[in-house]
């Protein structure tokens, strides 16, 4: 017995050290494997690789090695494409996930883990919160997807590489800009949180990472110095001034235009316009741009037309109304002047027309030739100034000017009501700072939509196939084959 | 390897000679039809992600009743001590049984091949995204067979094989979704190592990766390693 029980006992201690050194073995391998792993993208349009612009952006992240959080909200469930728009942006991270030690993810059932979203403040189904340290980037699901095409060619467009390299360049980059406002002539307060305020503002661009400062440039500084424009300035705002800029104040925006500066003009009805604007070849003609399309119930809020510009990007896609407060009508020269090119951006349907008063029909203004100018009205034009030419002496770099007939959509009251407003703002800042990138889809890619559009007959015939055709089939094999095998 | 062959060709017959193949794969069609059905129709796509992934852990519950009478039969029948007395190396007896039981899943798999031609037939399927996934699939099937191999070499009850082939299988399924919950940084990517779905997440969205096809190769290798340990140990034990 004893000898039985020790010759059991050599033997599995033998079996036991060999299986363990082999499955030691085993782990190494994999070790091996998965450090020297290869990769092979056989999906349509190499899906699943990440760019190499956001491949390098992770590397920068990594290499600063602070952590990284993303945290998705799933969208809707049961809801047009919710499954297709989870599943892309799963994927997507997942990818992310593997090609960096600092970027984690997290997805988050929007529905269930309310504290999550209430936590981050997160009130929409889709969103994605990018976060490092202090610095958060939110990500809005229509920044992620688009619908492109129509009728039967309808798809939907998955841009969230784009969307989230736009996020890690945010991210990564090491100082804020600033956006100076201009004031001293009646503008609206940046701080100012009420309805006609700009504190709405502000906090959009605290988000794309744009400090906001005051700029007076009317008086010289405690030193004695003459005012001027910032080096630090990424673009100045002039929204709805109601007094008249000095000439000083015009010779030294003229001068930041001059080398290669930014500017966003927003005049009312009424409003004195900048010598430089008229320079630029643009004129405010008096009256009030109208259409016979209005914003319900306002009858001072033509439904613009977005024209294909950056300024307009999202917008045309979206079907996102911009909402302006009785805009004033633009004239841009025709031909532009030397060096600079006028583009229209918002203007009326073809039915609008420049409203100078006259009778109404049912409280509403209608077109009278003979008092009222011809249609259709430019309501914001993006102007851009080639060096060395015109207005630019310098060759820094093209200016750009963003001019729009209202100051009203930029409010906090017109910023949350218009449901385009908010877009038009950042795609506005963005495109005056020069950041072409964040408006065009550099890396957007195609989503993993490849529609099967049946009809109810063809799907009656798949479910026929599917769930009876083919297990009938095997059935009646096996049971040909049983019958001949008994009878042997 | 001849006796391999051999043994690969005699444990195919017997699968088609019974209804069991017949039986499985009927039922094994049937969930697939369903799978591709309800995929089809609640996504509206023209891809086999839905069908593949839900077949992933039906066959992880299927193949252990297939394997579970390899061994267990033999050992309950009496035939175990007749096999290890013939002149059959172990390792071609393994591997017969193995890649028979393989051949019949690849029998399987090339049953749904009807699925990808309808989605042909109506839309424009990502063919790159459908083969890594046939692959993935297929290579999940090797690991499942070796695993229920090994649960059969240690009981002389087949369906006790089966059952123990399922309780070894389940948790390499399912400690990928509770890696999640796991706080330790190092545990969380321990289980996402150990689990199917992590390996098995590439090649559905159209991707080799070589660490996921030497994972699945290494799983496979190891059981059918502790099979061959298994089966040896009878003679001493």
């Amino acid at each position: 017995m004893n000898q039985v029980w020790k010759r059991r006992l050599a033997y599995g201690g033998n079996a036991s050290l060999v299986t363990a050194m082999v499955v030691g073995v085993l782990v190494l391998l994999y070790v091996l494997a998965d450090a020297y792993r290869v990769r092979w993208d056989l999906s349509a349009e190499s899906r699943n690789t990440l760019q190499a612009d956001t491949e390098a952006k992770l590397a920068l992240l990594d290499a600063d090695g602070r952590e990284v959080e993303i945290v998705a909200f799933t969208h809707q469930r049961g809801k047009d494409d919710s499954y297709l728009r989870d599943r892309a942006v799963a994927d997507l991270l997942k990818e992310i996930d593997a090609h960096s030690r600092v970027v984690h993810y997290r997805i988050v059932d929007f529905d269930r883990e309310r504290l999550t979203a209430e936590r981050l403040g997160v009130t929409d189904y889709g969103r994605i919160v990018v976060m490092r340290g202090e610095d958060r980037v939110d990500i809005k699901d229509r920044d992620m997807f688009r619908r492109v095409g129509r009728g039967a060619d309808k798809d939907l467009e998955f841009r969230g590489e784009a969307a989230l390299s736009r996020a890690f360049s945010q991210l990564l980059s090491p100082t804020r800009r600033v956006v100076y406002v201009l004031r001293g002539h009646g503008e609206p307060d940046p701080q100012d949180r009420g309805p006609g305020g700009l504190s709405e503002m502000v906090s959009a661009l605290d988000i794309e990472r744009f400090d906001v400062e005051a700029l007076s440039l009317a008086r010289t500084d405690r030193e004695g110095h003459a005012p001027q424009v910032p080096d630090d300035a990424s673009l100045v705002v002039i929204a709805g001034p109601t007094g008249p800029l000095t000439h000083q104040e015009e010779d030294i925006l003229l001068e930041y235009l001059a080398e290669g500066g930014a500017v966003l003009v927003a005049l009312d009805i009424g409003s004195p316009v900048p010598g430089f604007v008229v320079r630029m070849g643009i004129r405010v003609p008096d009256g009030m741009a109208m259409d016979t399309r209005l914003v319900f119930p306002y009858r001072d809020r033509p439904v613009p037309v977005y024209k294909a510009h950056p300024l307009t990007e999202g917008l045309r896609e979206g079907d996102r109304i911009v909402m302006l407060g009785a805009p004033a009508p633009l004239s841009l020269a025709d031909p532009p002047p030397e060096g600079a090119r006028l583009d229209p951006v918002l203007v009326t349907g073809r039915d609008g027309w420049i409203e100078r008063g006259g009778p109404t029909e049912g409280g509403n203004p209608v077109y009278q030739p003979d008092i009222d100018g011809a249609g259709p009205v430019v309501m914001a034009a993006a102007v851009q100034l080639l060096p060395g030419r015109g207005i630019v002496r310098s060759s820094k770099g093209i200016a750009r000017a963003v001019v729009i007939g209202d100051s009203e959509w930029m409010t906090n009251a017109l910023l949350q009501e218009g449901p385009g407003n908010r877009d038009l703002l950042l795609n506005t800042i963005h495109w005056l700072a020069g950041d072409d990138q964040r408006l065009g889809a550099t890396v957007g890619r195609r989503a993993a939509t490849r529609r099967l559009a049946l009809t109810r007959e063809e799907t009656g015939r798949l479910r026929a196939i599917s769930l009876f055709l083919l297990p009938s089939l095997v059935a009646l094999l096996g049971l040909a084959v049983w019958t001949t095998r008994r009878g042997r | 390897m001849r006796v391999a062959w051999a043994i690969f060709k005699k444990e195919l017959q017997i699968y088609f000679v019974s209804p069991l193949a017949y039986v499985f794969l009927g039922v094994f069609l049937l969930l697939a039809g369903l799978f591709f059905y309800m995929g089809v129709t609640s996504t509206g796509e023209a891809s086999l992600r839905v069908m593949l992934g839900n077949l992933g852990i039906s066959l992880l519950f299927l193949l252990p009743l297939l394997t579970m009478r390899h061994f267990a039969d033999e050992l309950r029948g009496g035939t175990f001590e007749l096999m290890m007395t013939a002149p059959v190396p172990l390792w071609a007896l393994l591997l017969g049984k193995w890649a028979s039981t393989l051949a019949l899943c690849a029998i399987l798999l090339a049953g749904t091949g009807l699925f990808p031609a309808i989605l042909a037939y109506y839309g424009d399927p990502d063919w790159g995204v459908v083969a890594t996934s046939y692959l993935g699939l297929f290579l999940c099937c090797g690991a499942f067979v070796a695993a229920g191999l090994f649960s059969s070499s240690l009981t002389d009850e087949p369906v006790a094989g089966g059952m123990l082939g399922v309780v070894i299988l389940l948790p390499f399924w399912i400690v990928g979704n509770t890696s999640e919950l796991v706080d330790a940084a190092w545990l969380r990517e321990l289980f996402r190592q150990l689990s199917f779905l992590t390996h098995l997440e590439p090649f559905s969205k159209g991707v080799i990766d070589t660490a996921a096809i030497a994972w699945f190769l290494l799983f496979t290798f190891g059981f059918l390693f502790l099979t061959w340990r298994s089966i040896e140990s009878r003679r001493w034990r």
